[in-house]
């Protein structure tokens, strides 16, 4: 008796199936970076003038981007957001025009990492664009305003190398907006109608035959340590024509900041030694 | 691919004028052409203009001389809401007034009937006249009236039979001060008017008429129920032209004085490539009834009166005297001894 109730032990241990150790803990920096921009702008608005005004734009953007947590190793969220000031006048410089624009966007890519340290990434972002441009000269139609949610498709490159012993990441992101909504008045309606109640007609679908954007955005993260310096070159261009109105931005900056990683971290926890570390970017 | 594809096809067109004496012109003869509002309700074949016109401009014509062929060119439309400014000079069509009597003199009025002892607040100048008849002077839609102000003006005036609103000579400004001043004379929601911009480059794309109401000032605001002249001129023009035309349908009031100077339409500004502004009327604003003020108001039935400068001479004011009779009820002529 006692050996068959020690044969059906080992027996019903040998089919039981084995726990499986623990997994190592995954860990998803946050990769974060400020940056400021200066450059050029030329601008166009149908609405409040029939001339192209030139001038400086200067810009502020944070972003953050980190691996997805249901699958780091492929999926990365991006989550952009940046505030705009253009300062421009007309071919003659007797008149100014000015342009401030909050844009904020996020999205998620999926990435293949392929030989010689690149990774490509392609999906899409949703983003909203508002701000309006002031033309100082213009009576009852001193104003545009510039309103839009779009959705998009984005995607980067990224190279990390070195250069000597420093590492170095570059990095190629454009975005194309294909569809959405955004704002114009009619043709010759004045703001002052608008405020009186007439609200037709003032939200329009996006598509590449009335509305087209595309930003290209150049970076390279230079690694000093936990922090890294970030130069690069954005390019941004618009052109919308709705009710006979045709809008142009075109904006060159250079951009300068700061990034690196970053993680939470609970000190009573501290950091498990075989935690597997998933940069969203470098 | 596909992105070079979007980039090829979606940058839109811009018109675009070279900075020379014909480039200027074309570009202001198109702005024009596109967006002026009053080509097909005065008559005005702007292609003809063009023709006209071109042939008097030359590469070699010197700024001033360009400038007076564009105010002439500009002149055609007969519209004092039309100018081209430049370092040198604004054109200004002046024939909406200078053609007629002006039919006010603030000196007149302030000295023969103020007695130059007058309250002022928020661009209003205000007695009560000898007659028990109050008396409000608006000179410029430019001046902002506060609510206190007419709040203020109106507990004055509260004692008086009836109330004159001078807006002769008054050159416009401000929209939202017609409001503000007209919230005061309604009881409830009032049909003020229609506004129809321009929908497209075409010189008949016009949006439908969008009907635009007043409500009555807010509760705890002083409100004037009690009969009402408004004195207008030629010199009334563009908001104050609206305001008369929202008045004129007011029970219990009536426009006295001359025809206004119209000014209805609501003016965009646009500009050169040597760098001169344009200011054209671009939005035209109509009346409760769907008419067109472009041309002026008639006054009230009965009430057109003009400024006898004879009378003047010795201190009367017809216009003035006219207001006053009616609403005394009382015969206010002048006897000339």
């Amino acid at each position: 008796m006692k050996r068959t109730i020690i044969y059906i032990i080992v027996l019903i241990v040998a089919v039981l199936p084995a726990y499986p150790q623990e997994e190592a803990a995954t860990l998803r920096p946050v990769t974060s970076a400020y940056t400021a921009e200066i450059g050029d702008a030329r601008l166009a608005n149908t609405y409040l003038t029939p001339l192209k005004y030139t001038g400086w734009s200067a810009a502020f953007n944070y972003e953050r981007m980190q691996a997805m947590k249901f699958n780091p190793d492929k999926w990365v969220m991006r989550l952009a957001a940046g505030l705009t000031l253009d300062g421009t006048e007309n071919p003659a410089k007797n008149a100014d025009m000015w342009r401030l624009v909050g844009e904020f966007s996020w999205g998620m890519t999926h990435r293949w990492r392929i030989p010689c340290n690149i990774t490509l990434a392609a999906g899409g972002s949703t983003g909203v664009d508002l701000g309006v441009l002031y033309n100082s000269r213009n009576g009852n139609n001193p104003v545009a305003v510039e309103a839009a949610w779009t959705v998009n498709l984005t995607g980067y490159a990224a190279w990390n190398t070195r250069i000597g012993r420093l590492p170095l990441t570059l990095r190629y992101q454009p975005t194309l907006p294909v569809a959405g909504v955004f704002f114009s008045p009619d043709y010759g309606e004045l703001f002052y109608e608008i405020s009186l109640g007439n609200r037709s007609g003032l939200v329009h679908c996006a598509w590449w035959g009335n509305y087209f954007r595309m930003e290209n955005l150049v970076t390279a993260d230079l690694h000093f340590g936990a922090t890294c310096l970030r130069l690069g070159l954005r390019s941004n261009v618009l052109s919308t024509k709705v009710n006979n109105i045709v809008t142009r931005v075109v904006t060159t900056a250079a951009v300068i900041g700061i990034s690196g990683e970053w993680m939470s971290l609970n000190p009573s926890r501290g950091i498990d030694s075989k935690a597997r570390i998933i940069s969203a970017l470098y | 691919m596909l992105v070079l594809l979007a980039a090829t096809t979606s940058c839109h067109k811009l018109e675009s004028w070279s900075d020379s004496q014909h480039g200027n012109f074309e570009a202001l003869w198109s702005i024009m052409d596109q967006h002026y509002c009053f080509f097909t309700e005065k008559g005005v074949d702007w292609d003809e203009i063009h023709s006209r016109y071109v042939a008097k401009v030359s590469d070699d014509m010197t700024d001033k001389e360009l400038f007076y062929v564009c105010a002439d060119m500009l002149n055609e439309l007969r519209d004092g809401h039309t100018n081209l400014s430049s370092s040198f000079n604004v054109s200004y069509y002046r024939k909406w007034w200078s053609d007629y009597p002006e039919n006010y003199n603030a000196r007149l009025v302030e000295e023969h009937y103020l007695n130059f002892n007058y309250l002022s607040a928020g661009g209003m100048d205000y007695a009560i006249l000898p007659q028990n008849v109050g008396y409000m002077r608006y000179s410029s839609f430019n001046s902002m009236v506060g609510e206190s102000n007419l709040d203020q003006i109106l507990l004055h005036l509260n004692v008086c039979d009836g109330l004159i609103i001078d807006v002769r000579d008054n050159g416009g400004g401000s929209m939202t001060n017609v409001e503000t001043i007209v919230r005061r004379f309604i009881t409830e929601r009032t049909l003020a008017g229609y506004i129809s911009h321009k929908t497209g480059p075409g010189h008949d794309d016009f949006s439908e008429p969008y009907a635009y109401y007043y409500d009555p000032a807010e509760a705890g605001r002083i409100m004037w129920g009690k009969p009402v002249v408004v004195l207008a001129s030629r010199g009334t023009f563009s908001a104050a032209n609206n305001f008369v035309s929202i008045m004129q349908y007011r029970p219990n009031t009536v426009i006295a004085g001359s025809t206004t100077g119209g000014g209805s339409g609501m003016p965009f500004n646009s500009e050169l490539p040597n760098g001169w502004g344009i200011r054209f009327s671009a939005c035209s604003v109509l009346d409760a009834k769907g008419n067109t003020t472009e041309q002026g108001i008639e006054p009230t039935p009965g009430c057109a009166v003009d400024l006898d400068p004879v009378q003047a001479l010795d201190g009367h004011d017809t216009i003035l005297d006219f207001a006053i009779s009616y609403l005394t009820g009382t015969s206010f002529a002048y006897n000339r001894q």
